[in-house]
């Protein structure tokens, strides 16, 4: 037994001629929260497709809950694909007691279970509404708990965010949180930054088929220097303000823009305090994890661009493997 | 319970209860009524039409006054022998207007088949078709009546007729039995396999198939819809069986049981109606229906295995037209060998397995021997077995386009190029 949910080494992925996943490997703590990230066609949906062998990986394993084959865990997995699908003909708690069902669950207990959630999540009034009547966004809630009405030790949420309004949004975001609290593992993909950024443990971005970067959220950050935003008080010329910030510094109006590594921070401080300029305003900020994002994806681009046959290894110390 | 099974009976429930739980269902249901209905029409306007064209149809004798009531009495008398009941005949005595039996044969507002004139000894036929069944009949109408008056009167003759009760169902009469049972097989096995691949159109179509095929083996997927399906056909038979049991018994309680064995006797499908076959009622319908789950099983595997490549509901359609004419072949051969037992056709059929279930239900109404259609069971048994294995490696290969292709040799062909790019590139 392993404290790992899941465990992919090596997986990769033929599409004809085409290699859609180069080599990704995985480690997924239990009782995190982990997201992949990347760009549109990165790789990402056939990466978790293959972790849970709905797809034969051409190279690489994947192990789930343990150093199991995923095909003898799927009861304990919920799973939803980024492509929704429903029975248009079911009704919500049908709908929802059938994919319990297919995990194991009893449909009684799925039905109770799916009354519950759906009171929960505001949902009730639709609770024996056929699914062709409802909004894109009410279904796809109706399949995501789907996906955890067995109570899934691993739940696997490819895009879940996509097509929800900001209100389902955090609703989600809630759900996320509390099954992770009753001691869940949550895998998903996503190429929108914000929910990453307050959801993840730790987070893959895969781009180009690779694994280009693995780690905690602050070490995402990290990837980038800290931004400063300098306004000296003292009327003293451009020149002299100039001299005392690093290279690169910018004015943009009446403020000084230029980044700064971790250890230089200080030293900074240290400067502007013993000179004359003054402040007037000071901002020292961590790049979001959006800019380390777009950082990561545009130097990959940029190294395709520049020899598309090459291979273009990881970006800091990562080696897409 | 097997979490196999358990997971192939919520797949079966599901699509049981997605066909059955609509209204469309009903439709379904009494399609038969519709289709029988279609029959009567078509066959009423076919019966009118012969009627009608039997009605205007006739022969003509032209006789001397003498001679007419002596013909129309061999008429009445010939005429109900005849396997084929002759036109209408006309009898018209002898005159100057009726002398041209050419013109009479060309007379409008009626077809004239042969027109007889002259003396009865050395009578002139003049006749539409050469050497026809009508020609022939006037001439045996005038021999009769030359040979009643050379005979005299004859004393009436009074037969008595007796039933052969003892000699059992006629061959001819199980043949159609065996023909009937190839032909229900047949239609129910068409009618209803050919939804699995509507279903599967369906998951396909609305992305379910993701989430089927994440939580349970594909095999279950696949036997599941094959199960449910097959549930529909039982409840089918099921509502068709307990109408025609029903309709049986009121109709034995309202008719005479005299009434029931004259009509037994008056035609050839009332005598195949109250045929037995060689094996006895109980045993044809159960063999019968074990022969239809077996038929249903095949197509049903066969059907999901080849539409489970197509992507749209247009390529389902176009894949499921060579497997209809392939069923439509298999039941050319079935009823072939169902008029033929014994024979080397039947045997094929009953040995080739995409036509056995049919061809051994044939052999059930004409054959009395039981042991056979227990070997037969277990032969279809194995390649049931085989073709659901290999249309399950279709499915998996079809139905998620990711899976490896079930095509090994280009699965090695393709990792051996994957391999020598990367090598080039290594160089590169």
């Amino acid at each position: 037994m392993t404290d790992l949910s899941v465990e992919a080494v090596g997986l990769t992925k033929y599409f004809e001629a085409y290699k859609a996943v180069d080599h990704v490997s995985l480690q997924v703590p239990a009782g995190s929260i982990y997201g992949v990230l990347g760009p549109n066609g990165a790789g990402k949906t056939t990466s978790l497709r293959m972790m849970l062998g709905i797809i034969d990986p051409d190279e690489g394993t994947s192990r789930l809950l343990g150093g199991h084959k995923p095909q003898s865990v799927r009861h304990r997995i919920g799973y939803l694909p980024e492509e929704r699908g429903l029975y248009p003909g079911m009704k919500a708690r049908e709908a929802i007691a059938f994919m319990g069902a297919l995990r194991g669950l009893d449909w009684s207990e799925g039905r109770r279970r799916a009354a519950t959630f759906m009171t929960e999540l505001g949902l009730e009034r639709v609770i024996d509404e056929k699914i062709r009547k409802m909004s894109k966004g009410m279904a796809q809630m109706i399949q995501l708990i789907g996906s955890i009405v067995h109570a899934p030790d691993l739940i696997v949420l490819d895009e879940p965010f996509s097509g929800l309004d900001p209100v389902n949004q955090e609703r989600l975001e809630m759900l996320v949180r509390r099954e992770r609290d009753r001691g869940a593992t949550i895998l998903f993909s996503t190429h929108v930054m914000a929910h990453a950024e307050r959801l993840c443990d730790r987070l893959a971005i895969i781009a180009r088929s690779q694994r280009r970067f693995e780690g905690t959220v602050d070490e995402a950050r990290a990837l980038l220097p800290m931004q400063v935003r300098y306004t000296p008080r003292s009327e003293a010329g451009r020149d002299a303000v100039a001299a005392l910030l690093p290279a690169g510094a910018e004015l943009r109006g009446e403020a000084w823009h230029f980044a700064i590594e971790d250890g230089d921070v200080e030293p900074l401080l240290s400067r502007i305090t013993t000179s004359h300029l003054g402040v007037t305003g000071l901002s020292i900020s961590r790049p979001a994890l959006h800019d380390a994002f777009v950082h990561i994806v545009r130097q990959v681009d940029a190294s395709f661009d520049a020899d598309a046959a090459g291979d273009i290894g990881g970006i800091d110390g990562e080696t897409g493997a | 319970m097997n979490a196999f099974i358990k997971n192939m009976l919520v797949v079966a429930r599901r699509d049981f209860l997605a066909i059955v739980a609509t209204p469309t269902f009903l439709l379904f249901l009494l399609a038969p009524l519709f289709m029988v209905g279609m029959g009567l029409v078509g066959g009423m306007g076919a019966s009118q039409l012969a009627d009608s064209a039997r009605g205007a149809g006739r022969i003509v004798a032209v006789a001397d006054a003498a001679n007419v009531e002596a013909l129309r009495a061999a008429d009445t008398r010939l005429r109900t022998a005849m396997p084929r009941e002759p036109a209408l005949l006309e009898l018209r005595v002898a005159s100057p207007a009726n002398r041209d039996s050419l013109a009479i044969a060309r007379e409008k507002g009626s077809d004239t088949y042969a027109v007889l004139s002259g003396p009865l000894a050395s009578p002139r036929i003049v006749e539409r078709e050469p050497g026809s069944s009508s020609g022939r009949y006037l001439a045996l109408l005038a021999g009769e009546v030359l040979r009643a008056r050379a005979a005299g009167p004859l004393p009436p003759v009074t037969p008595t007729y007796e039933n052969l009760s003892s000699g059992g169902t006629s061959i001819a009469a199980q043949q159609s039995l065996g023909f009937g049972a190839v032909f229900a097989i047949f239609l129910l096995t068409l009618l209803l396999a050919g939804q699995t691949v509507s279903s599967l159109a369906e998951e396909k179509g609305n992305k379910v198939i993701e989430i089927l095929a994440a939580a349970v083996p594909l095999e279950s997927v696949f036997l599941g819809k094959l199960l449910g399906f097959l549930g529909v056909a039982v409840l089918f038979i099921a509502f068709w069986m307990v109408m025609a049991v029903g309709g049986g018994l009121v109709a034995m309680t309202q008719m005479d049981p005299a009434a029931i064995a004259a009509a037994g006797g008056a035609s050839k499908a009332a005598a195949t109606l109250t045929a037995a076959p060689a094996v006895g009622w109980p045993f044809f319908l159960g063999i019968g229906f074990a022969y239809f789950v077996m038929s249903f099983l095949l197509l049903g595997a066969v059907f999901l295995g080849v539409g489970a490549q197509a992507a749209t509901v247009r390529e389902i359609q176009m894949l499921s037209l060579p497997i209809t004419i392939f069923q439509v072949g298999m039941f050319s051969l079935c009823a072939a060998s169902a008029s033929a037992p014994g024979s080397n056709l039947a045997t094929f059929a009953q040995i080739f397995p995409f036509s056995s279930p049919l061809a051994m239900a044939a052999r059930a109404a004409t054959d009395d021997s039981i042991g056979v259609h227990l070997a037969a069971l277990g032969w279809q048994a194995i390649w049931v077995a085989l073709v659901i294995f290999l249309s399950v490696r279709l499915f998996r290969a079809g139905v998620l386009s990711g899976r490896s292709d079930w095509r090994f040799w280009r699965r090695a062909g393709r990792a051996a190029a994957a391999a020598a790019q990367a090598t080039s590139l290594d160089r590169h």
